[in-house]
């Protein structure tokens, strides 16, 4: 398979990498030690088009395949200094604008789809809660049909834009009996219905720009147009939306391990050691080598999980053979970046330490590394 | 191999390796009797999709639809007379 990028995407990823680094890297630091949301930015990242990547022109998106949305999110994370910003933007649109686009009735999409590209609106995937995790198939929330709509009730955790969202991706039970396969259902829920709530407000060892919260839905009432697909139908689209976070998010982990990877290669060529730059020492070289190695690796993975994409149906082992490998090798190559800036890289003045903060989640969220291998080893038949 | 028989030795060889064959009858349930779990569901989706050239919807992977044998081949031959 030939990965050469075309011209257009070529031109595509230049666009986004200049974007990003010239408009979103200024004040980082603070805004990571605030905790503080670049609002600002994110509507900046709506005008160019990365909220809506993949979705379709006629609905506000750029109209990108999931290969070339993999090489504009890489961009992104190569230019954007801001992981947390960049973290906002995968869930908003891989968990929550993707299912819409893909899912929603063509009156769903009408109300919402073109303001959730542009930024405007702001989303958050609410599948996640407190006692079940990673298993869906004890969740709690519960949805019931009343006046041509559903009563929703049910405490979402770990919900990121929670605390900023204007709509929520929210999944609930609308058959126990059905269970996961045929009784969970996936609604748009506003922020403005009575009864949608923030909940607690977490604070991070890294992503800190991306807010993060408990959601509450208590007694919320939601039409049935703001069904996202069918009725019980919500664990199909759950799981294409996990398949289609677990490829294109860590496609920005790219461009962060690049951006690590110049920037290790850099300090080694000018930083001196024993009379020699610390480049020419084989511990150090042979520890950039294999950043390189990793990087490479983990493009190969993507670009070819992100070309089944879209294409396939049943991507599930690639999503979480590239999820596993990438961010694993994401936490890996941040540390070895600070290992290589030595008791610099541990100071917040340069971008190390924070990088080594912000990977740290790469294995947690959006299934943890142990569940992406139990994925692999039930395709395997084990 | 008729569709039947193609989803019984799949779903016997994937998801039941050494049972008796005969325990796994056309209207078995799949997902009640815990043969199928959510990632199960989805292999077996992803086989039905590549085996039979047909594409199974979201809300096509609940109990009415694939919860048997039965129900798994009726869906198959609804949408093969459907492409024709």
């Amino acid at each position: 398979m030939d990965f050469s990028l075309s011209s257009e995407q070529k031109a595509l990823a230049d666009s986004v990498a200049r974007f990003a680094r010239s408009e979103l890297n200024h004040d980082v630091q603070s805004r990571d030690r605030d905790g503080r949301f670049p609002h600002d930015l994110w509507l900046k990242c709506g005008e160019l088009g990365l909220l809506g990547l993949p979705v379709d022109a006629s609905h506000g998106g750029s109209g990108l395949d999931a290969l070339s949305t993999c090489i504009a999110l890489e961009a992104l994370g190569r230019g954007c200094r801001d992981s947390g910003l960049n973290f906002s933007i995968c869930a908003h649109l891989l968990a929550c604008v993707v299912p819409v686009w893909k899912h929603g009735s063509e009156q769903l999409k009408a109300k919402y789809l073109r303001q959730l590209c542009s930024g405007k609106l702001i989303a958050v995937n609410a599948m996640t809660e407190a006692h079940t995790g990673s298993d869906p198939f004890s969740m709690l929330s519960r949805a019931v049909p009343e006046n041509g709509g559903f009563r929703i009730n049910g405490t979402k955790t770990f919900s990121t834009n929670g605390p900023i969202a204007d709509v929520a991706v929210f999944y609930a039970m609308t058959d126990r009996d059905k269970g996961y396969h045929g009784g969970v259902t996936s609604f748009l829920v506003d922020r403005h219905e009575h009864g949608f709530a923030c909940g607690q407000k977490f604070a991070k060892m890294g992503l800190r720009t991306s807010p993060i919260c408990e959601l509450v839905f208590d007694d919320v009432w939601v039409p049935a147009a703001n069904v996202i697909g069918h009725v019980g139908g919500g664990a199909g689209i759950f799981t294409e939306s996990m398949e289609w976070e677990r490829i294109c998010l860590v496609a920005c982990h790219l461009g962060v391990m690049q951006r690590l990877l110049e920037a290790a290669v850099g300090y080694a060529r000018e930083r001196r050691q024993g009379g020699q730059i610390i480049g020419k020492h084989q511990a150090v070289a042979n520890r950039i080598a294999n950043m390189k190695v990793r990087l490479e690796a983990s493009r190969l993975l993507v670009y070819q999980a992100a070309n089944k994409l879209g294409k396939k149906r049943s991507v599930g082992m690639d999503a979480a053979i590239t999820k596993l490998f990438v961010s694993e090798a994401l936490v890996e190559t941040a540390q070895d970046a600070l290992r290589t800036f030595g008791g610099y890289g541990f100071m917040e003045e340069y971008d190390v330490e924070r990088a080594v903060r912000d990977a740290m989640g790469s294995v947690l969220y959006s299934g943890t590394s142990d569940l992406q291998r139990n994925i692999v080893a039930s395709w395997l038949g084990l | 191999m008729d569709i039947r028989e193609s989803i019984r030795s799949y779903i016997l060889a994937e998801f039941l390796p050494g049972e008796d064959p005969a325990n796994l009858e056309d209207t078995t349930p799949l997902i009640a009797s815990g043969i199928l779990d959510s990632l199960a569901t989805m292999r077996l989706v992803g086989f039905i999709e590549e085996e039979f050239s047909v594409e199974i919807g979201p809300h096509e992977t609940d109990p009415e639809y694939i919860g048997t044998i039965d129900s798994i081949e009726r869906l198959v031959r609804s949408k093969l007379d459907g492409a024709r």
